[in-house]
């Protein structure tokens, strides 16, 4: 398992703009990142004893082909349910996550409030995580 | 249980400013996750569900010639090629030059070559995928498909196996051919890696003849002598995909030499700082904002000096 080393006391202060928040940011990505890892790899074990109990060697012809076409699916799955939220919700998210623009750009380009691109980016992180959610049930 | 909605409610506003780019309240973030264990997991449920579905969108592979595919949903693949090229996504990871040449030897090669900072992925005719690092260059053969060349630079190979036609990877004099599936070869100046997240790796199979498995890791010295098989974590194996980078125990100036390839950022290691081994991980995407803030994460000095950035021992 991945292990993440943070030296916070030996921060230099006053060497960047914001260096907290660099550095905040950076623990949440890991943190998150870290979140994800050890999620898939629960999971990796189970279907591991559930699909691979003699699998010789440790050598398995497919998966990975498999897997590809179950996430290409996936996607599509998760644009669609995206697009069923509205055009501007699965616009304003994609400009958002895909593209990294800032919710305050995004509000210019799209003629609305930022609150509005707000209340749009929750709409699309609710019915995400409740995706999340369900496909971790199966 | 009206409880946990209220947190998932408060997940979701902390998501949705967090993850923005110009989010500034971590004290307030901090408080709120510190207030109670369930706040950290419902946030990082968001997070985490947010991320994976970013992803999943944005590497969305581009095949259009799986058979299986082809067969299991055919609507389905057109879409996500539609979306795979309407995104802007398309234009960040564009291919900087491919350029056609004809090497000896009777292939028909054609070469791809990725500038340092971007990572191409190429999705070949039989459904194997590769994914190539910033900063390599590989060739590959219009008249096989089961054949590459990675000459420089660092690759990710996701292999459709055959038994009857095994997919050959030559580095310079070693040959590598697939037994499944999914592995990670570079080429630098340390030297040549190859490590195996999935199936097996054959080495070199006409001489030393080793059998690489999930979780190992080969490694040689550019000048020939021999070579040292190690465990690696197979999550590690080809993370640098999702930007991300781990050392343990590096030494200076392969750090330099990765951050450089993976940022574009050219990192240089300053004189006289060279025996002290580097551990940590490293996500490139803040980085690229502020190279300074690898200081921190990785416990080194860090300065500019014109356009590059000088790491040290402290």
């Amino acid at each position: 398992m991945q292990e993440i080393w943070l030296k916070i006391s030996a921060l230099p202060t006053g060497a960047v703009d914001s260096p907290l928040s660099y550095l905040f940011r950076v623990a949440d990505m890991l943190m998150v990142d870290r979140f994800r890892s050890i999620r898939q790899a629960e999971k990796r074990d189970r279907d591991w004893t559930e699909i691979n109990v003699g699998a010789e060697g440790g050598a398995s012809p497919e998966p990975s082909a498999e897997r590809r076409i179950a996430a290409a699916q996936e996607a599509t799955r998760v644009l669609s349910m995206l697009d069923r939220l509205g055009p501007r919700v699965a616009a304003v998210f994609r400009r958002h996550r895909i593209d990294g623009v800032g919710q305050k750009q995004i509000a210019a380009e799209f003629g609305v409030s930022l609150s509005t691109v707000e209340s749009d980016l929750r709409t699309a992180y609710r019915a995400l995580s409740t995706w999340k959610e369900r496909g971790d049930e199966v | 249980m009206a409880n946990d909605d209220t947190t998932r409610e408060q997940a979701l506003d902390w998501a949705v400013r967090a993850l923005d780019p110009a989010f500034e309240d971590w004290e307030g973030f901090s408080r709120w996750l510190e207030q109670d264990a369930s706040h950290a997991r419902a946030y990082d449920e968001v997070a985490g569900a947010v991320t994976e579905a970013t992803e999943l969108i944005a590497v969305a592979p581009a095949n259009d010639d799986t058979v299986e595919e082809a067969d299991a949903a055919p609507q389905v693949r057109s879409v996500a090629r539609r979306r795979w090229l309407g995104g802007a996504l398309a234009a960040s990871i564009a291919l900087v030059s491919g350029l056609a040449l004809w090497h000896g030897s009777g292939r028909d090669l054609y070469r791809i070559e990725t500038m340092a900072g971007q990572i191409h992925t190429i999705a070949l005719d039989d459904g194997s995928r590769i994914d190539l690092a910033g900063g390599s260059a590989i060739e590959l053969d219009r008249d096989d498909v089961r054949f590459a060349r990675l000459e420089q630079g660092q690759a990710l190979f996701t292999i459709r196996h055959d038994d009857a036609d095994p997919f050959r990877v030559a580095v310079g004099e070693n040959r590598l051919v697939d037994m499944g599936t999914v592995f990670d070869v570079r080429n630098d100046r340390t030297g040549l890696s190859v490590a195996v997240s999935e199936g097996a790796v054959q080495f070199n199979p006409d001489g030393e003849n080793i059998r690489l498995s999930p979780g190992e890791m080969l490694k040689t010295h550019k000048d020939g002598g021999g070579y040292v098989v190690s465990p690696i974590a197979s999550a590690r194996v080809g993370e640098w995909r999702e930007g991300r980078l781990t050392f343990t125990d590096a030494p200076l100036e392969q750090v330099a030499a990765d951050l450089t390839r993976a940022s574009g950022i050219v990192f240089v290691v300053a004189r006289g700082s060279g025996g002290q081994p580097v551990s940590g991980s490293v996500l490139i995407a803040p980085l690229k904002d502020d190279p300074r803030t690898l200081g921190p994460l990785l416990g080194l000095a860090v300065h500019a000096e014109g356009d590059r950035w000088i790491i040290g021992a402290r």
